[in-house]
C-alpha cells in the first residue's frame, strides 16, 4: 500500500509524508517513509537497503522478512505500578505477518498454567488485536506472559522454545533469528512495580 | 451557543467541500510529471547484473588517488580500516561472519563489503547512493568505478591494473558471492518456516 493518509488526516512528518509505503504483515524496516520512487525489478538486488536481510542461513532468511504470531501484554507492562493487590485487568495486543489472531492466551505464573483471553477487537489478517482477561492479584511476585496462535495454527515460541529450536543455549547473549515473535515476560514485583522479565 | 452552531456549521461545510472535492479526484494544482533526466537521476539502484552501470571506468591506481583526494581515510582510517566508519580493507585471512550480527557493513572485518557482499556491484550501488558522507551523489561514475576497484585491489579480489567499468564489474568473482541464502519465494498464507515453533 502506498499510503498518503492516516486516521482522517494527511501523515504527519514522522510517520513519512507525504507518502509512505505500508508492507502488512513485514517488519518495520519495509514500512519506508518519506517514498520517493518505485522500481519493480526482477530478482534481489542486495544493495545497501538489503544489508540487514541477507544471511547464510535459509532458515533464518525464511523467518527474517514476515512477522511470525506475536503479541505483547501493554498493561501492566514494564515501567507501570500496580496501587496494590486486587482486580485488574490484563490488556494487550496480538498480530501476525501471515494469518488473523486465531487465540491468545495469557499466563500470570510465568507459563506454567494459561488462560484463555478474550480477544476484544475484530481479528483481521496482519492487524493489531486487543486482547483482555480480568485478573485479582494477589499481591505477590509473579510472571505475565503472553501468547498468540494465528489463523495458520503457528503458535508464538518462548525464547527458550527458540533456542532449543536452533540448538544454542538461552542466556543472555541469545538472539532470536530473523523477526523476533518471541513471548515478552513483565515481572511484577511485591511493591506493584512492572519489569522487563528477561533484564 | 450561536457561535458553537456557527462553527459546527462551518465545519461541515468544509468537510463537504472535502467529500466532494475527493470524489472529483482533483489535483490540487500541486506537483507535475516528472522529466526523463529527473527519473535517470534517481534511479540509482544497480543490479547484480549490471544492467543499470554508467559509462565510465576505473582502476585502482586512480582509486588511490581518489580516496585520498576525497578524504575518505578521514573515517575509514588511511588503509581503509581502523577508523571510526566501517572496514574497507579487511585484514588478511578475515572471513565472512557465519551470521549477520548487525544490519549495515561494521566496523569490522568480517562485515568489510569486500570479503561479505556476494556482488560487486553493491560496492559500486553503495558508494555511488551513500559516500562521501554528507556529499552523497557528488562522486563522477568514473570515481566510483576507480574506488570500487581500490577497495577490491587492496582486498586481494581484483588486480591492481584491472579497469572496471559497466562490461567488468559485473564479472569480478566475489569470495563470498555463494555466500548468501536467498530469500524464499513468498506463498503468502503459508508458514514462515515448516517445524518453526
Amino acid at each position: 500500500m502506498v499510503c498518503y493518509a492516516m486516521n482522517g488526516e494527511p501523515l504527519r512528518p514522522q510517520q513519512g509524508f507525504p507518502l509512505r509505503l505500508m508492507v502488512p504483515g513485514f517488519e518495520g524496516i519495509y514500512q519506508i517513509k518519506y517514498l520517493r520512487r518505485i522500481k519493480v525489478v526482477d530478482r534481489y538486488y542486495m544493495t545497501y537497503d538489503d544489508y540487514g536481510h541477507i544471511n547464510p542461513d535459509p532458515k533464518v532468511t525464511a523467518l527474517t522478512h514476515e512477522i511470525g504470531p506475536k503479541s505483547v501484554i501493554t498493561f501492566p507492562s514494564g515501567g507501570q505500578r500496580l496501587s496494590g493487590p486486587g482486580f485488574y485487568e490484563i490488556s494487550g495486543l496480538a498480530w501476525s505477518g501471515t494469518a488473523a489472531i486465531k487465540s491468545v492466551e495469557v499466563s500470570t505464573d510465568g507459563g506454567r498454567t494459561w488462560k484463555s483471553a478474550e480477544l476484544r477487537s475484530p481479528a483481521l489478517p496482519m492487524a493489531h488485536t486487543r486482547f483482555g482477561l480480568h485478573w485479582n492479584w494477589n499481591g505477590q511476585e509473579c510472571t505475565l506472559m503472553s501468547r498468540c496462535t494465528d489463523a495458520l495454527g503457528s503458535i508464538q515460541p518462548t525464547r527458550a522454545e527458540v533456542a532449543k529450536y536452533w540448538n544454542q543455549p538461552l542466556d543472555g547473549n541469545f538472539r532470536v533469528p530473523g523477526a523476533d515473535n518471541s513471548v515478552q515476560p513483565w515481572r511484577v514485583a511485591a511493591d506493584g512495580s512492572v519489569h522487563n522479565g528477561l533484564a | 451557543m450561536v457561535w458553537r452552531k456557527v462553527a459546527i456549521v462551518a465545519v461541515t461545510a468544509v468537510f463537504e467541500l472535502c467529500q466532494s472535492a475527493w470524489t472529483q479526484t482533483p489535483t490540487y494544482g500541486v506537483g507535475r510529471a516528472p522529466t526523463p533526466e529527473e527519473i535517470r537521476a534517481w534511479d540509482i539502484a544497480i543490479s547484480p547484473t549490471g544492467k543499470e552501470l554508467p559509462q565510465g571506468h576505473g582502476s585502482a591506481k586512480e582509486g588511490a588517488a581518489v580516496f585520498v583526494s576525497k578524504g575518505c581515510g578521514g573515517c575509514h582510517g588511511a588503509s581503509g580500516s581502523g577508523g571510526p566508519a566501517p572496514t574497507l580493507v579487511p585484514s588478511k585471512g578475515a572471513q565472512p561472519a557465519m551470521a549477520m550480527t548487525c544490519l549495515a557493513p561494521c566496523v569490522n572485518d568480517s562485515n568489510a563489503m569486500a570479503i561479505h557482499s556476494p556482488f560487486a556491484t553493491t560496492i559500486w550501488d553503495y558508494i555511488n547512493r551513500g559516500m562521501p558522507l554528507g556529499k552523497e551523489g557528488s562522486l563522477t561514475p568514473n570515481e566510483v568505478y576507480a574506488l570500487t576497484a581500490y577497495i577490491l585491489y587492496k582486498s586481494n579480489v581484483v588486480k591492481e591494473d584491472d579497469v572496471l567499468d559497466a562490461e567488468s564489474l559485473p564479472k569480478v568473482k566475489m569470495p563470498n558471492r555463494e555466500g548468501f541464502a536467498l530469500p524464499p519465494t513468498w506463498k503468502h498464507g503459508a508458514p514462515r518456516l515448516q517445524g518453526y515453533p
